[in-house]
């Protein structure tokens, strides 16, 4: 769990800076139950460690999120949306990338990707350490951060 | 006459956020362009007066250090300064783009601040 308070921090930075939202970490938590109309963004890690990092939120919390982002109203799920949730696991995943590799060459993200539906489940690999982080936007309203990630070295 | 900057990113909104950031930096261009990938930036390049390049690095089709690789040999585009706006922040990959002609970097996330330190000096 030695990455979870780095994960915390870049994840409030991304959203202070870039959204101007602050958001409140909450206790991590065990695993991630099936996901009710929401979307993921998620970024893939190779190389010394693999893995990957998503961000997961409610359609509505992903509405305002992208609506912030691009200083407009958002009153469904678009390709906007789609767009800029993908965008966040980016950023979180160089985040993570920077934690973990000082030089750069030695991991590799992959471009991210989005998906979005009205019920899912999200597993990606076994025997891995495991992050589940949930945050709280003003309003209450919570998403969640995870990291799937094991060295390969 | 006002400058002209190249946006390159394939995040739609991502450009959208670095245009709002060159005006809440204080930098008026007269026209922004924006390109999807490193292909599309230097069919731009070629096409339209531009004075700076603001390039993310990862990309599909031509990323950004391929980008650079391929625009320091057209003649006519290769002396437009390209700064990197990326989440690589590793010594290896900023030291390739800077070797490759980029002549700065910002990280995102990233402030108006951070985005007028970097770019007033180019303009």
């Amino acid at each position: 769990m030695e990455l979870l308070k780095p994960l915390q921090d870049a994840t409030v930075e991304i959203f202070a800076t870039m959204l101007t939202m602050d958001i409140v970490p909450g206790e991590p938590l065990a695993a991630m139950e099936q996901l009710q109309t929401s979307v993921t963004g998620m970024v893939g890690l190779a190389g010394t460690h693999q893995g990957v990092l998503a961000i997961h939120m409610p359609a509505e919390v992903a509405r305002t999120v992208t609506g912030q982002f691009l200083g407009m109203e958002v009153e469904e799920i678009n390709d906007d949306v789609l767009d800029a949730i993908g965008e966040l696991a980016n950023m979180l995943g160089g985040g993570v990338k920077a934690i973990l590799s000082e030089k750069g060459r030695d991991i590799s993200l992959s471009l991210p990707s989005t998906i979005c539906g009205a019920g899912y489940r999200f597993q990606c690999m076994d025997d891995v350490e495991m992050i589940l982080a949930p945050f709280a936007i003003a309003g209450g309203q919570r998403f969640f951060v995870e990291l799937q990630l094991k060295n390969a070295v | 006459m006002g400058k002209n900057v190249l946006i390159v990113d394939d995040s739609s909104t991502m450009r959208k956020i670095v245009t709002r950031c060159l005006r809440q930096a204080g930098l008026d261009f007269e026209n922004i362009f924006e390109a999807g990938d490193g292909q599309e930036a230097l069919q731009t390049l070629q096409k339209e007066t531009v004075h700076l390049v603001l390039s993310d690095i990862n990309m599909p089709n031509m990323d950004g250090l391929s980008f650079l690789r391929a625009k320091k040999e057209i003649e006519a585009i290769k002396n437009i300064p390209v700064v990197m706006i990326s989440t690589e922040t590793g010594d290896d990959i900023i030291g390739e783009a800077k070797a490759l002609g980029a002549r700065g970097s910002i990280k995102k996330p990233f402030t108006p601040d951070a985005v007028n330190e970097t770019l007033k000096p180019l303009l």
